[in-house]
């Protein structure tokens, strides 16, 4: 951690606990944080309800660096109540607040003690990137929020997929939910279909949390175990293709005991609709040597569906996430864990120019590079094509586009060969 | 060092930031100097000025950056980028590459030990990745409040390489006014680029200014309407380089793209190398266009030569617009922009004969006060003025009663309330000149011809404010604190 990055794809602890608390319906955040920071920290996320710089905001100049800010986010929390029309109030706190020390739980439990539905999450910049924000803001509502509440059956949490920092959010989201809904499932994101604080409230009584990151949420599948008895099962990677969604919804509905013969005729109908299309477009996408720069999700996700269906071969995954050292290994693993071909040389890491120096080591034999944005340097440089997977993305319109699940891999193939 | 930092510009005299009534009301006690400057006791996010600084250089062609900052600082430089590789895009680059930024990602451990080691560091990989010819270190709030020394780093450093160093003061908790950060860029082409040497004049040479948000149509506009006076542009600081910087005072004449953008630096340029300057509106609609293309010729003496042009251009858009005031005559306006893009929207719509009923502006200052006298005289003294930065809650509530037939600036909001709208700040196409008139003109006539997405829109999806919000008055949360 903490080491300097050439082109960051990440926001701060800020942006991630943006990106969660502006993702929920009805919940308003508040920023006690500098006068940019509303700004920085939501360039990149689509806001629909109220986000960026329509949240309110202590915006510390000088005068609170210098006196403090705890008067100056009283007085902010009290205008909030009367103007912005919300469920929840989230106090988000940047660098300024944390670095001068203000007390904001006594603030905030001021508002508390009178009835106000308000919290606070420490989410200063320097505290950590945006998967730190996205894992403490979790964290923080689920043990605010949620109380026991009677097991539902049939109702799954589902995380893993980080709002505006999976670029593909949305799409990949609606194409789970609807693989979990044809399986007789209801899911909680607390991120979709209008979820509000009320599904948070009552995500203690699902029957089990699916994350699907390698990695991420230790903490929070915690609590669920230890406050409400829900278990986890962990899928590493974004499920692309028919082979790693079948492959998913199997050790799934092993956890949940689902009906086999159900379980077995919905995976025979999905599979079909994509072999269906892979039928009609057989020969049009070439066969590449590719190196793959991404999120961790996405790589795994991506050359799983490329090597295990697609018939493509791996040479090089990067990982650009800032994962911690203890989940290397399994990680590199999961990537190397396919049906066919060579194994890929996979390698963690985040800095633009680093990530340009190891693809150019595969300049004679590399044909196709997926990376951000970002990549579209090297690749251009070194006349590879080269098409966006990853956040960044700024060269490419995606409202709920996804590449998850069954249908996703046949929009991910249609921007391949469109060179999206 | 000291000298750098750039004094702010809510420090210039008597200029307001925050504030607001009608343009009447506030012009009176501006000059009567009984206008008190206010502070918001509720208000929404801003904008900082670390985002202008970075944005004012990004593109320059031979330049590396260091941000000491947490990574959240730079999501706006991701945001630039983009704009920058659209920039050589347009620019007919064959190989687009990204701006070269490190960030020092401050962590937990460097807000207690200090960052200082990072920043050296960030310089010395930019100095052997890219060999630049200068490398910009900006600072944060959270280097800023730890104290980091950032220009005892970059001296130091500057022994070890050959690009030149230049720290950028920009933490945003210094600055209520974004724009101080385009006012500490050029602070520091002054200090450490000009360096106060002395160059021949080059001939009919004019230094032109330009904001960031200034597409490549327009500044192809801007140099079109320079030579027709004979003369050729050093277009400062987008996609220019050390070179072009240091040329800056060979220039004859200095000319920026609006009344408060890099009027300090001309005003250095003036009295220390003799240029004279001229400072005018942006060059956006007829009257604006008119009046900053003369300037220009008053400086060189030929505005006989502008005139005539002027003639020449007004016989070929007047027709056209004519024809479109005609539809979209006496429709009430409400614009939110920037200062300098807000000012000219307004006088924009006289051209179509609309009706100004309010605008939003990030500042009210003596540099602008001829300006909304100006607009009084078009549009009359009851027009709303909202000194504020951002702050859509009191946009929701002054449109909502206003009721303005047209808004233009950023749509995400009043797109809600079903107002019309569009925005006159495009990267793409011009808006400036008289081609810019033309496509702007079009464009505001589109938006009021088929308003169906934002009336369609108000009928599923609301503002996040109380319905009590809409009858409370605008300015609640204003509390005076004097100047």
């Amino acid at each position: 951690m903490g080491k300097c990055i050439e082109n960051p794809r990440t926001s701060c602890a800020l942006g991630g606990a943006l990106g969660v608390a502006s993702g929920i319906e009805r919940v308003i955040p508040i920023f006690h944080a500098g006068p940019g920071c509303g700004l920085q920290a939501s360039i990149g996320q689509k806001t629909g309800y109220v986000g960026g710089i329509g949240c309110p905001s202590t915006n510390m100049f000088e005068k609170e660096v210098v006196f403090g800010g705890t008067q100056r986010l009283r007085e902010t929390i009290e205008g909030s109540l009367e103007v912005m029309d919300g469920d929840l109030y989230v106090v988000l706190t940047g660098c300024t607040a944390g670095i001068i020390g203000d007390d904001v739980d006594s603030i905030v439990n001021e508002f508390k003690t009178k009835g106000v539905p308000i919290v606070s999450i420490d989410s200063s910049g320097f505290k950590g990137d945006t998967y730190y924000g996205y894992e403490a803001t979790l964290e923080a509502l689920v043990n605010d929020l949620a109380t026991e509440h009677p097991k539902e059956e049939k109702t799954v949490n589902l995380f893993g997929i980080v709002p505006h920092q999976d670029a593909f959010w949305q799409g990949n989201f609606e194409e789970i939910i609807r693989i979990l809904n044809k399986l007789g499932l209801k899911v909680n994101t607390f991120f979709t279909e209008h979820q509000g604080i009320e599904t948070i409230k009552k995500s203690s009584g699902a029957a089990l949390n699916i994350i699907l990151s390698p990695w991420l949420l230790k903490n929070l599948s915690k609590i669920y175990k230890d406050r409400f008895g829900v278990d986890t099962f962990r899928y590493s990677g974004l499920p692309i293709g028919p082979t790693a969604t079948s492959n998913f919804i199997r050790e799934l509905s092993q956890k949940l005991n689902l009906d086999r013969d159900f379980v077995e005729k919905v995976i025979e109908e999905e599979e079909d609709y994509v072999y269906s299309h892979f039928e009609k477009n057989i020969g049009v996408v070439s066969n590449y040597r590719f190196i793959i720069v991404g999120d961790a999700n996405t790589v795994i996700g991506i050359t799983k569906f490329l090597v295990n269906d697609y018939s493509q071969v791996p040479l090089l995954a990067v990982i650009t996430d800032d994962i911690p050292k203890v989940y290397h290994e399994k990680i590199e693993n999961e990537v190397k864990n396919l049906e066919y071909g060579r194994k890929p040389k996979v390698i963690f890491e985040i800095d633009k120019w680093k990530i340009g120096e190891l693809v150019r080591e595969y300049e004679d034999e590399a044909t196709l590079l997926m990376g951000s944005s970002f990549e579209k340097e090297i690749g251009d440089e070194l006349d590879i094509f080269t098409t966006l997977v990853s956040s960044p993305i700024t060269g490419s319109f995606i409202i709920n586009k996804g590449y998850a699940g069954y249908r996703g891999c046949l929009t991910f193939l249609e921007d391949l060969y469109n060179n999206n | 060092m000291s000298s750098i930092i750039a004094k702010n510009r809510e420090d210039r005299p008597y200029a307001l930031t925050d504030g607001g009534g009608t343009s009447k009301e506030l012009s009176s006690n501006f000059k009567k100097r009984c206008l008190k400057n206010a502070d918001r006791t509720f208000a929404q996010a801003t904008q900082c000025q670390e985002t202008n600084s970075i944005s004012a250089l990004l593109s320059m062609q031979d330049a590396a950056f260091v941000v000491h900052a947490p990574n959240g600082c730079v999501g706006c430089v991701s945001f630039m980028n983009d704009n920058f590789k659209v920039g050589q895009f347009h620019r007919g680059v064959k190989n687009i590459r990204n701006a070269r930024y490190i960030v020092t990602n401050v962590d937990e451990k460097d807000v207690v030990l200090g960052g200082e080691k990072k920043v050296r560091e960030a310089i010395l990989e930019l100095e052997k990745r890219y060999k630049p010819n200068i490398i910009f270190v900006f600072t944060s709030c959270a280097s800023g409040i730890i104290g980091d020394d950032v220009d005892a780093v970059a001296s130091t450093v500057q022994k070890e390489v050959n690009a030149i160093v230049v720290p950028i003061h920009c933490e945003g908790f210094k600055s209520k006014v974004p724009a101080t950060g385009f006012d500490t860029v050029f602070r520091a082409i002054q200090n450490y680029i000009i360096k106060g040497e002395r160059m021949q004049k080059e001939k009919g040479l004019i230094n032109v200014f330009a904001t960031t948000s200034i597409g490549y149509k327009d500044q192809l506009e801007l140099e079109g309407l320079v030579s027709v006076l004979g003369l050729h542009v050093n277009y400062i600081p987008f996609y220019s380089n050390v070179e072009k910087l240091k040329r800056i005072p060979a220039a004859e004449y200095s000319v920026a793209v609006c009344q408060v953008f890099a009027d300090q630096f001309m005003e250095y340029l003036k009295n220390e190398y003799d240029i004279p300057y001229s400072k005018t509106g942006m060059p956006i609609g007829i009257r604006s266009t008119d009046e900053w293309f003369l300037s220009v010729a008053r400086l060189v003496g030929k505005e006989d030569v502008a005139l005539k042009h002027i003639e020449k251009e007004h016989r070929r858009v007047l027709p056209e617009i004519a024809k479109i005031r005609e539809r979209i005559g006496g429709k009430r306006v409400f614009i939110c922009a920037g200062t300098g893009r807000g000012v000219a929207a307004a006088t924009l719509i006289e051209d179509f004969g609309m009706k100004l009923v309010g605008i939003q502006t990030p500042t009210y200052e003596e540099a602008l006060i001829e300006n909304f006298d100006q607009l009084q005289k078009i549009h009359g003294g009851e027009f709303i003025i909202d000194i504020a930065n951002m702050q859509p809650f009191e946009q929701s509530n002054l449109v909502n009663k206003l009721k303005p037939e047209l808004f233009i600036g950023m749509s995400t909001w009043v797109a809600k309330l079903g107002i019309p709208s569009t925005h006159i700040l495009e990267s793409k196409r011009p808006t400036f000149g008289y081609n810019g008139l033309l496509y702007l003109a079009r464009k505001i006539e589109n938006a009021v011809e088929n308003p169906s997405f934002n009336i369609k829109l108000a009928k599923h999806k609301k503002l996040p404010y109380k319905e009590s919000w809409y009858s409370e008055n605008a300015f609640k949360y204003f509390k005076e604190v004097g100047n």
